[in-house]
């Protein structure tokens, strides 16, 4: 597990990902290979702490959206019908450098490729982080670097039935963990065919998780928890 | 022979009973004023960072700059005995003679509003207007600023930019782009189709949703064409449109389907025969 709080050098590697920050001619240098990229900074701080932790995974390969959106094979549901599934998703990994009260972003990376995707139309929608996952009953084996596994709770509160394919999620409001694997927990309440209420809940999936350091909170960005109104259609 | 400031602070400057001391309140006021509207406009600018897109909070930083100013006048013009409720009162006469003398001052700063709160256009931008392309620079309250793609400036005043047709290429959340690749007759264009799918598909700003569309779109004097058609996000569709394009090209070259040069096929109805002749002409020569 690389995920954690490190002090002074250090190397960790997974699979074609390795991570170390040492002395290199002199200077303390962080270092960071993934799938044949490297990136390199020297770091001049007091504390020489680092936090690598999974982070919103919009930021590559570069920020564009804050939407995520995850599809799935097609449900059917019943008016208030309620259904709790697992799905994988993608997981970004960010490495910050924490002095006293003052986290920064130092690098952003994950293995495998990215692909966008729009919802909605192109003149009123959002483009999202597109992601297909299978539908699971139980939390599904992942591999921790390149997925986690989204808990999302449907719950049918309309009078009529719903397919439901996809879920659209406005990243700000994540709440990310980590432990054996990274996991978010999400609700979807549908209010009709076409429209649904979508939101974080910031619980862990397991006890012993630990809560991650999101991007936006280490920007010291103010965001509101309001969930996503997903008002283009739901498959 | 002393100096005494007071009596010159008293001195009236000769229009109406104004003294240099009543001027020199207004200018100290009006100075005051002014500093303090560029320090609040600095620190919310510094406050509010990331927080806000560059475009509102840059709108939010000059409402905030123009009221202190404003507020400054309003406090700085007793000095000068001017009386705001006679303003009003005069306001009906001298708005008409301001009106005619500044009408196209008025006509802009009142464009500046609207396209402030209107939102055609933003910081950033890339636009047309006024047979001008390039990124908007600034929206300020008389004209906005674009730099040019080859990077010069030009200020169009808000006028101009309310009533031209505004084309804003990056409005919409994404933008579809085309390709027209021609590939040789013998070359298998399903094949082709294929392979440009699959590259395209690798590509992470190549958007999932619209799906990309390639298709055999006519037959050339040398190729047979095909047309792409791709979506991606409009903020940076240019780069998806140079990058794809080589690795389309490289895709299909590696798998043996080129790009032919232009060329003609010529049938003739005899037979042709070439002879060397040079030989027997040497002889008759000699």
């Amino acid at each position: 597990m690389m995920f954690g709080r490190y002090r002074g050098a250090f190397h960790r590697e997974c699979g074609s990902v390795s991570v170390e920050a040492g002395p290199v001619n002199g200077l303390m240098t962080y270092r960071r290979r993934c799938e044949g990229q490297t990136f390199e900074r020297i770091l001049v701080s007091e504390t020489d702490e680092i936090v690598i932790n999974p982070v919103e995974p919009v930021n590559l390969p570069e920020e564009i959206t804050d939407f995520l959106m995850m599809e799935f094979p097609p449900m059917v549901i019943g008016p208030g019908a309620t259904q709790t599934i697992y799905l994988k998703f993608p997981v970004e990994i960010g490495v910050y450098l924490d002095a006293a009260k003052c986290i920064e972003v130092l690098d952003v990376f994950a293995p495998g490729r990215q692909k966008y995707t729009l919802y909605g139309p192109a003149t009123t929608g959002v483009i999202a982080r597109y992601y297909w996952s299978a539908v699971y009953p139980e939390i599904p084996p992942v591999e921790s670097f390149c997925d986690g596994v989204m808990e999302l709770s449907i719950s049918n509160a309309s009078h009529e039935w719903a397919e439901v394919s996809r879920a659209v999620f406005d990243s700000t409001d994540m709440k990310l963990y980590y432990g054996e694997f990274v996991a978010v927990t999400t609700t979807m309440k549908i209010l009709s065919k076409l429209l649904a209420e979508t939101d974080f809940v910031d619980v862990p999936l397991k006890s012993d998780m630990v809560k991650s350091i999101e991007l936006y909170t280490a920007r010291k960005i103010p965001v509101l928890s309001r969930g996503y109104l997903m008002e283009w259609g739901l498959s | 022979m002393t100096f005494d400031l007071t009596e010159v602070l008293e001195i009236p400057i000769g229009v109406g009973s104004i003294t240099v001391e009543d001027l020199l309140y207004f200018a100290i006021i009006l100075i005051v004023g002014v500093t303090i509207a560029k320090i609040v406009a600095i620190n919310v600018r510094r406050a509010l960072g990331d927080r806000l897109p560059k475009n509102e909070r840059e709108l939010l930083v000059k409402l905030i700059y123009y009221f202190i100013i404003v507020w400054a006048l309003v406090v700085a013009l007793p000095q000068l005995n001017f009386n705001l409720s006679g303003l009003l009162v005069a306001g009906g006469v001298a708005g008409l003679v301001l009106g005619f003398a500044s009408q196209s001052v008025v006509s802009n700063l009142i464009s500046g509003l609207f396209l402030m709160f209107e939102h055609p256009i933003r910081i950033g931008d890339s636009i047309n207007v006024a047979n001008v392309s390039g990124n908007v620079e600034d929206i300020r309250i008389l004209s906005t600023v674009i730099k040019t793609y080859d990077g010069i400036y030009v200020r169009i005043p808000n006028e101009k930019v309310f009533t031209s047709n505004i084309t804003n290429y990056v409005h919409n959340a994404a933008r579809r782009f085309e390709y027209q690749i021609g590939i040789r007759y013998e070359d298998d264009a399903e094949a082709a189709m294929r392979i440009m799918k699959e590259v395209i598909a690798t590509h992470p700003f190549a958007l999932k949703n619209p799906a990309p569309s390639v298709f055999v779109d006519n037959f050339g004097d040398s190729s047979v064409n095909l047309t792409a058609y791709i979506w991606a996000p409009a903020q940076n569709w240019w780069g998806v449109r140079t990058d794809l394009l080589w690795k389309i090209k490289q895709a299909l070259e590696e798998n043996g389907i080129e790009m032919p040069y232009p060329q003609q096929t010529l049938r003739f109805a005899d037979e042709l025969r070439v002879t060397n002749r040079a030989p027997e002409k040497r002889e008759r020569m000699e």
